[in-house]
């Protein structure tokens, strides 16, 4: 059964469409990974799905609800998507522990003894369970960006939303993360992932959607897009991608 | 050496005398004086209280999500920033009873300085949430918090940790600015120096007197702000 699915979704910020009728849909169990030229409508598209941005047209299906209607309880959507950002968004003021139990305590009322035992269970599996008593500050990138998945997992999310996940991490930190995010692959967390890491995409094995000015391009394994594809702008895309990496 | 000991003597008899009258007059006058402190304290400190619990409103109110409420607050906080105290009081205390509105100095003084002072709190706020991370405000609403929970658990202890310094100054602000109210008929602790030295007219020793008490309660502010800064700093972000 379809976890998401997404018909002809528009965005336009101004007179600029960002989002010019996107479709495709989520498998629960299953992980996409989207890919695409800055400034193509990754992120819009990420938080049109939680509604953190409010779109323009189309539909979205959470489960078969229809969830851009107006009288959709948002607040409740969104606890059922975790989120994960680039740059963390640890909350500063917190410890690795209260990041994660904020939500837990505040959202789901559940008691601290609970809240504390789910989210060293979470922070237990993304390895950061010495680190709970630390402020974001004295962690580093990659020990920020697994408190950050600990901090979504412990909600118990029907999908996990990356946005971009390993852009602000140095190569071994960004492998770690990706590592993770295979593990979790495996354990079958349903999961959509905005990347520019075409080794996450490789490396997780998912199928990969193409972005470009604001539509999907083309959906394939990411072997097919990434050598010798027959579209051109794909083709430019991962040929440069692949100079980069080099 | 006998004329030059007769000569220092002789400076040193009159100040002394000096200083004996005037700690006579202190000793007699002493009841007033305490009195006159006790009604500075409770002015500062009452106006510290509600001017930090206003300031966290209006700040509040600043965030709203009505553009309305927003624009309407932020007029609010420039109107009373940008209205002298002095002004304000003396236009509530002799100004309105022109329409039969007679208040007492206290409550003229309470509300002037309660008004003043939350504005002025709740720019140091706002000023303070400019710093925030806007992609933690951005992860509180991805998470499903709402508004009201966010401003609750992740935006005020963060301003109120980061204004901590404007805040507390502002505390020895109300201690120091509250000597105005004497000049509504509120009998503080400076009223009070004004009425010891109109007695005797030993203007000078009275007011270095005033300087120093006011002095030292500052000095005790600072050392409570200080411990205070130290026990909320964040590990990690320390200078
Ligand atoms: N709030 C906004 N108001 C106006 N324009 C916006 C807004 N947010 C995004 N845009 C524009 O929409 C387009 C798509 O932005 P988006 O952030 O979705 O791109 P992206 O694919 O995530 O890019 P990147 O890879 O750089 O993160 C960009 O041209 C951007 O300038
Ligand atoms: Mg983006």
């Amino acid at each position: 059964m379809a976890l998401l699915e997404v018909i002809g979704l528009t965005k336009r910020f101004g007179d600029r469409t960002v989002l010019k009728g996107i479709d495709f849909s989520l498998e629960e169990g299953d992980t996409k990974v989207i890919m695409g030229p800055s400034g193509c409508g990754k992120s819009t598209l990420l938080r049109c799905l939680n509604r953190l941005i409010e779109p323009d047209g189309g539909q979205i299906l959470f489960r078969s609800e229809d969830v851009t209607r107006a009288d959709t309880d948002v607040r409740l959507l969104r606890q059922r998507i975790g989120f994960v950002f680039q740059q963390f968004a640890l909350y500063r003021h917190l410890t690795a522990l209260e990041n994660v139990t904020l939500a837990l305590r505040k959202l789901k009322g559940m008691s601290s003894r609970d809240a504390d035992a789910k989210a060293l269970l979470e922070l237990r599996r993304m390895d950061m369970e010495e680190h709970r008593a630390k402020y974001p500050a004295q962690l580093s990138g990659g020990q920020k960006q697994r408190v950050a998945i600990a901090r979504a997992l412990a909600m118990d999310p029907a999908v996990l939303f990356f946005d971009e996940p390993t852009s602000a991490l140095d190569p071994e930190m960004s492998r770690e993360v990706v590592a993770l995010i295979n593990r979790l692959r495996y354990e079958g967390v349903t999961m959509l992932c905005v990347t520019h890491d075409v080794s996450l995409a490789r490396y997780v094995t998912a199928q990969v959607i193409f972005m470009d000015a604001g539509e999907i391009r083309a959906e394939d394994e990411p072997e097919r897009l990434l050598s010798g594809h027959h579209d051109p702008r794909i083709r430019e895309f991962f040929g440069n991608l692949g100079h980069a990496d080099a | 050496m006998i004329p030059e000991s007769v000569n220092s003597s002789a400076i040193w008899v009159m100040p002394m005398l000096e200083l004996l009258g005037f700690w006579r007059d202190l000793v007699a006058y002493g009841p007033q004086l305490v009195e006159g402190l006790r009604k500075t304290l409770v002015l500062a400190g009452s106006v510290s209280v509600s001017g930090l619990l206003g300031g966290i409103l209006v700040f509040g109110l600043t965030l709203s999500q009505q553009p309305a409420v927003r624009r309407i607050t932020e007029a609010w906080v420039s109107f009373f920033i940008g209205m002298p105290l002095l002004v304000l009081l003396f236009l509530v205390y002799y100004g309105l009873p022109q329409w039969g509105i007679r208040l007492s100095p206290f409550a003229v003084a309470f509300w002037g300085f309660t008004l003043n002072v939350s504005a002025y709190n709740a720019r140091y706020l706002a000023t303070a949430y400019r710093s925030l991370d806007a992609a933690e405000l951005e992860a509180a609403h991805a998470q499903g918090f709402g508004a009201s929970q966010i401003f609750l658990w992740i935006i005020l202890p963060q301003v109120l940790r980061l204004s901590v310094p404007a805040l507390t100054n502002q505390v020895i602000l109300n201690l120091k600015d509250s000597s105005i109210a004497f000049l509504i008929q509120y009998t503080e602790f400076f009223a009070q120096v004004q009425e010891l030295a109109a007695q005797n007219f030993r203007f000078f020793q009275a007011y270095v007197l005033a300087g120093l008490v006011y002095l030292a309660l500052v000095s005790v502010i600072v050392l409570a702000a200080r411990r205070l800064e130290a026990r909320i700093i964040l590990p990690g972000l320390e200078r």
